[in-house]
């Protein structure tokens, strides 16, 4: 008797007692997204398990607070983990390869791209939450205005830039496209000409190919077909396209809510990153968040489910009908959202084919463990050039220079 | 005058006269050039939190939410789409008329312009999750009719005026789509926040002018595009402080955040400004009049306390908070401290330097006020409470505004503790930095523009109010040296 009531009140225990799983990420808009979709489909599919899901997101320097509570062991269950500081994270030894808790077949449900981003030294470290990949937008009225055909996949470096340049050229007051300083963007022209970020070894070698495309792209403003963002008081060149400053933007599924707000009735179109014209490829990078599992979670089981549940088809669904971000799983490529007509479908579909075989080279944008010192070589390189303090030999010679000094020689 | 009185002057006299001139306009001019200084960025930032786009370059000081005509326009606008002159909106039976000017150059037949009534949605924040109903599923808009035509010359070109008038109308009601079994016997009629409108003309016809200017013109001029028809005063003129309010709502309680925000931070400064004068006077009375064994050994122990930086206690304080005061809380059913305003309120409840403060006052009145109060009967309590607390009021208001401002403009607790709470739980400068994460992307900066003002409201009244007490306060803590 004495056994069953204990039985029975451990029994009671167990239903009454419920899980928390705590997640953190992004602040800002993130907010009401992931609240949405902890409401609405996480939690309810859950709740028989006794698990409760519940946000906690870090408003301001998120990498920051995130690798602090990693090393101070206050981590949530599951948090984001950017791609750009995913090596960092992943080597640290706090984060939990997911291989045992998934099967071979869930984990090929999602994009291979970004997969392999979130993969380390043959681990899964992270299912990735969303992604985006780089586009060409373009304003339809300023080309018919000039009479230039539109962008379009097949368009190489030359015929591009031949477009931009008659359109620049016929309408006077309008930019071809704006060049900006920052390898987030140019990088898509040298990934396509066969260049890569580290060799075999892990060196950065600026060679022949990666001249090929800094070239080209730096010397856009001078030979006509585009200006410096800079000298039309613009930072991206989103909002270049978006004040009808400049013909065309090449940015990701972001510039929607952008244009959305600063120009609604705008005739965009999207195409796909134009070619190399020697290699006849193209380039592309994947800017992805995962979701990831910190190794000291005291219930990784009620984490994972919630991993699951958060990642699920339903859960994708959700967020892509809103339009707030692409999904990382490749079935949703065909649904009937990417296929309707409209300029917002259009954008979509273009940047979730971009990491596609359609993309070309596609890389995630990460630079091994050195991030922003690696970056920030490039994009001053970039910088001199496009302002005119070096040329093109002299300040990839110094690039070079400090790349040995960083990846070693 | 001057030059007669200046002509009686002597040589030397004249000169005196001319350097005190000279030093009155100097004096004059710098506290001018100081006040311009502090002014002027502030003046900048509050006429770009009107605009459509606050970081237009060149910065204009004449542009549409500051013509009286639009603001009439506005005005009537509200009244006929809700009702509401102030806030405008749209509620069903109602109808607008609306005029629009586009000059057509010489030689072309003039075309009336397409409007359409757009399902649009803001492009970042909650605004972009959250559906409400769309205007453009509820309206009708009637075609343009051409009522005038006349001669004009636009920039050197000559060609016709013509002017064409419409109608929108809040006509149509919606199967309510919740609860589905009411679905066949209830319709939807709700009130609309606002009215988008697109008019969109052939290529060559200039739009010159509408009933109110509209918010942008798009596409190289070809869309005039409103953002709302049926704005009110206040939805034009103050377009970003009403979206302050009603863009970001709970998504719990549908409450609006940004007053949550500030009844929180009210709250927090209230509570906070009370626990300090209560405590510090009681504790600076002590230290500077009761007689205490070891009183200097406690005060010494305040004085290190105002030198351990804020940075070293950080950690323990909030490993303090995140149990609950060592699992003090769970008596009351709380676990932890963190992500509500009652852990804000307790770190840092009573300052030492207020401490200090107080102390420093207390021993500057004179000691025969409390030995004549004790002749008379008087206990500790009382004499504190009803002879010295009385003579402490300004000590106390330069407190109170001290505190109150700290407390308003805390950021740092208030980013630690709050925010791993819900969202309508932060304070106002936390709310502000999440408006700044979810906007700020979108280069959407008038609404940031204008939650920032808004905060600022409360402190330039206290300001105002305290401005005599601040400058003692300001002696106070000069005293400490």
């Amino acid at each position: 008797m004495k056994k069953v009531v204990v039985l029975l009140f451990a029994l009671a225990g167990m239903v009454l007692a419920q899980t928390t799983v705590r997640l953190s990420g992004f602040g800002g808009d993130n907010v009401p997204v992931v609240n949405g979709l902890l409401n609405e489909i996480v939690n309810p599919k859950l709740a028989k398990d006794g698990i409760k899901a519940v946000y906690e997101p870090v408003e301001g320097d998120y990498t920051k607070a995130i690798l602090n509570a990693l090393s101070a062991g206050t981590a949530p269950d599951l948090f984001y983990v950017d791609i750009f500081w995913a090596e960092s994270a992943f080597a640290s030894g706090r984060v939990e390869p997911l291989d045992s808790y998934f099967t071979k077949q869930e984990l090929s449900a999602f994009l291979p791209n970004l997969m392999q981003a979130f993969t380390y030294k043959g681990k899964v470290y992270g299912i990735p939450k969303d992604f985006n990949t780089l586009a060409l937008q373009y304003n339809k009225d300023l080309f018919d205005e000039a009479k230039v055909a539109y962008p379009n996949q097949a368009d190489t470096w030359e015929s591009f830039e031949a477009k931009i340049k008659a359109v620049q050229e016929k309408l006077g007051d309008v930019a071809g496209f704006c060049v900006v300083p920052d390898f987030a963007r140019f990088g898509a022209f040298a990934y396509g000409t066969g260049w890569r970020p580290f060799d075999s070894q892990g060196k950065t070698v600026l060679d022949a190919n990666f001249k090929r495309a800094f070239e080209w792209y730096t010397g856009l403003a001078k030979r006509g077909a585009a200006k410096p963002a800079q000298d039309l008081g613009e930072g991206w060149t989103g909002g270049c396209l978006g004040g009808e400053k400049a013909a065309t933007a090449l940015e990701g599924a972001w510039i929607g809510g952008f244009l959305r707000d600063k120009a609604p009735n705008m005739r965009f179109g999207t195409t796909f990153v134009p070619l190399d014209p020697q290699s006849k490829k193209r380039g592309n990078f994947t800017f992805t968040v995962s979701w990831s599992l910190y190794t000291g979670s005291k219930n990784k089981s009620a984490a994972v489910k919630v991993l699951k549940a958060i990642t699920s088809p339903e859960a994708q669904q959700w967020v892509l009908e809103r339009g707030l971000a692409l999904p990382s799983r490749s079935a949703l490529a065909n649904n009937p959202i990417f296929q309707r007509s409209g300029k917002d479908a259009e954008l979509n579909r273009t940047v979730f084919l971009g990491s596609t075989a359609l993309g070309g080279a596609v890389l995630p944008y990460k630079f091994a463990a050195y991030g922003g010192d690696w970056l920030t070589i490039i994009n001053e390189a970039l910088s001199a050039v496009i302002t005119g303090q070096k040329n093109v030999d002299q300040a990839l010679a110094d690039a070079q220079a400090r790349f040995d000094k960083l990846t070693g020689k | 005058m001057p030059a007669a009185a200046s002509t009686r002057l002597a040589p030397g006299e004249r000169y005196l006269a001319r350097r005190r001139w000279a030093r009155v306009g100097w004096i004059y001019g710098s506290l001018l050039l100081v006040g311009l200084l502090f002014i002027g960025p502030f003046f900048i930032s509050l006429t770009a939190s009107l605009k459509d786009n606050p970081l237009e370059w060149p910065f204009r000081f004449q542009f549409p939410q500051v013509s009286p005509r639009n603001w009439s326009a506005a005005w009537r606008l509200g009244i006929q789409g809700a009702n509401d002159p102030w806030l405008g909106g749209w509620t069903y039976g109602s109808q607008i008329g609306f005029e629009v000017a586009y000059f057509v150059p010489r030689g072309t037949e003039p075309t009336p312009p397409q409007i359409t009534i757009p399902r649009r949605k803001p492009g970042a924040g909650q605004g972009a999750v959250i559906d409400r109903p769309y205007a453009a599923d509820y309206s009708e808009a009637s075609m343009p009719q051409e009522i005038e035509r006349k001669p004009f010359v636009y920039k050197g070109e000559s060609g016709q005026l013509v002017r064409y008038r419409f109608q929108v109308a809040y006509a149509r009601e919606l199967p309510n789509p919740e609860p589905p079994e009411a679905a066949l016997k209830h319709v939807s009629k709700p009130r609309i926040d606002r009215l988008p409108a697109d008019l969109e003309s052939p290529r060559g016809q200039i739009f010159i002018s509408a009933t109110l200017d509209p918010n942008r013109l798009e596409r190289r001029g070809r869309v005039a595009s409103w953002d709302n028809l049926t704005p009110g005063y206040l939805g034009y003129t103050f377009r970003n402080y009403v979206r302050v309010f009603t863009e970001s709502r709970s998504l719990e309680t549908g409450r609006s955040l940004f007053l949550s925000w500030t009844l929180n931070t009210f709250y927090f400064a209230f509570v906070r400004v009370l626990l300090t004068l209560l405590f510090a006077s009681m504790a600076g009375y002590a230290l500077a009049r009761l007689y205490l064994p070891g009183k200097q050994w406690v005060f010494l122990l305040i004085l290190f306390g105002m030198m351990v930086p804020a940075q070293v206690t950080f950690i323990s304080n909030y490993l303090v908070l995140k149990d609950g005061i060592f699992g003090f809380t769970n008596l009351f059913g709380v676990s932890t401290l963190l992500g509500s305003i009652s852990g804000l309120i307790l770190v840092g409840a009573i300052g030492i330097d207020k401490v200090f403060i107080m102390k420093q006052f207390f021993e500057s009145i004179p000691r025969e006020l409390e030995e004549a109060a004790l002749i008379d009967g008087a206990s500790t309590s009382t004499t504190f409470f009803r002879i010295i607390l009385p003579l402490a009021t300004p000590a106390l208001g330069a407190l109170t505004i001290l505190t109150f401002q700290g407390a308003w403009n805390e950021f740092f607790w208030a980013l630690v503790i709050l925010s791993t709470g819900p969202q309508n739980a932060y304070s106002l400068p936390l709310g502000l930095y999440s408006f700044r994460n979810a906007y700020g992307q979108v280069g959407d900066w008038g609404l940031i523009l204008a939650g920032s003002f808004l905060s600022m409201v409360p402190i330039i009244i206290l300001f105002a109010v305290f401005q005599r007490y601040f400058v003692e306060s300001v002696s106070f803590s000069g005293l400490k040296g």
